[in-house]
């Protein structure tokens, strides 16, 4: 199959949103507000931690927000130090930080720009673990959560359940890794 | 929502470098718009990060809610259209409404045979 026809090609794939799993939308809203806008995304790889991130950004914009964004991989765990310091000289209470990857960065680190970010209007952050910032929801994916977006992105042509079942296992729960093995497994058709 | 269509000159959607790529572009707007732009521009899907490239672009400023406007783009040497199983290189032509985002594709091809270049042969089967 071209790599333009495969379902599973990462623009397909960006196209599926957060889908909060125990909670509503409205719910996690007022959570967030009930923490003052300074909380953690926490959740293994693969379970929605910077989907739900980017997804918070409208609404953050319709509450009069600017969202403002910090992102640290694994390939690239650490920021320039001007670049740094002009972003967090330039944050006002308008403003709330969302913060992808925060626990990559070491411990005295993040607690300056906890304390740096202290008069932005929030931050938000993903991290594998939980105590960086009181939690406002941990991620986490279900078999039948997989099967949904499968089908959503497969449509008539998904497989049965019960391979993708399998497939979750095979990868531990992390979704976005199993829909690369479905690229795969479509692009050898 | 906005009505928006492209229409390509003899409804041709393959060409060869250097060639001229022209139609029209109509739109009904449901809302009072800043501008909207004709794009010529390519992009790769597969599996990895997407990549964007704007090659020309055709603006029209505070656009009339219903009108209808004649583009015309000379495309550019490379790069090819061409599929793979990993990635593909589209080229397309894109009517974008600002700001309210709202888009209308027609995809072409860009090749020296003015066919979409495919590296595995058995990709020519239908999918």
């Amino acid at each position: 199959m071209k790599a333009r026809d495969n379902p599973f090609s990462t623009d397909c794939v960006l196209h599926i949103r957060y889908r909060p799993l125990g909670i509503t939308w409205p719910e996690l809203l007022e959570r967030l507000k009930a923490l003052a806008y300074r909380a953690a995304i926490v959740g293994p790889d693969g379970s929605g931690k910077t989907t739900l991130l980017e997804d918070l950004e409208p609404h953050f914009r319709a509450l009069g927000f600017t969202p403002k964004w910090l992102r640290l991989t694994e390939e690239d765990p650490t920021f320039r130090r001007e670049f740094l310091r002009r972003f967090l000289a330039g944050l006002n209470p308008r403003d709330v930080v969302l913060f992808d990857g925060a626990d990559l960065m070491g411990g005295w680190s993040w607690a300056r720009l906890k304390r740096q970010t202290a008069h932005a209007g929030g931050l938000i952050i993903t991290s594998h673990r939980a105590g960086l910032l009181p939690t406002l929801i941990e991620c986490r994916t279900t078999p039948q959560l997989l099967g949904e977006i499968v089908a959503q992105l497969a449509g008539d042509d998904a497989p049965p359940q019960e391979f993708i079942f399998q497939l979750y296992d095979k990868h531990m729960g992390n979704i976005r890794e199993t829909l690369r093995h479905m690229y795969d497994l479509w692009a050898h058709r | 929502m906005s009505v928006l269509q492209i229409t390509l000159h003899d409804n041709r959607t393959e060409f060869l470098p250097g060639e001229t790529v022209e139609g029209r572009v109509s739109w009904q707007l449901a809302q009072p718009a800043k501008s909207v732009e004709v794009r010529l521009f390519w992009f790769t899907r597969g599996k990895g990060t997407t990549d964007v490239e704007v090659a020309a672009t055709a603006r029209f400023d505070r656009p009339a809610p219903s009108d209808q406007q004649p583009f015309r783009f000379t495309l550019p040497k490379a790069p090819y259209s061409f599929s793979g199983k990993l990635i593909s290189l589209v080229w397309a032509i894109e009517l974008v409404v600002e700001p309210s985002g709202e888009t209308e594709r027609v995809e072409i091809v860009l090749s020296p045979t003015g066919r979409e270049i495919l590296l595995y042969p058995d990709l020519a089967s239908p999918a």
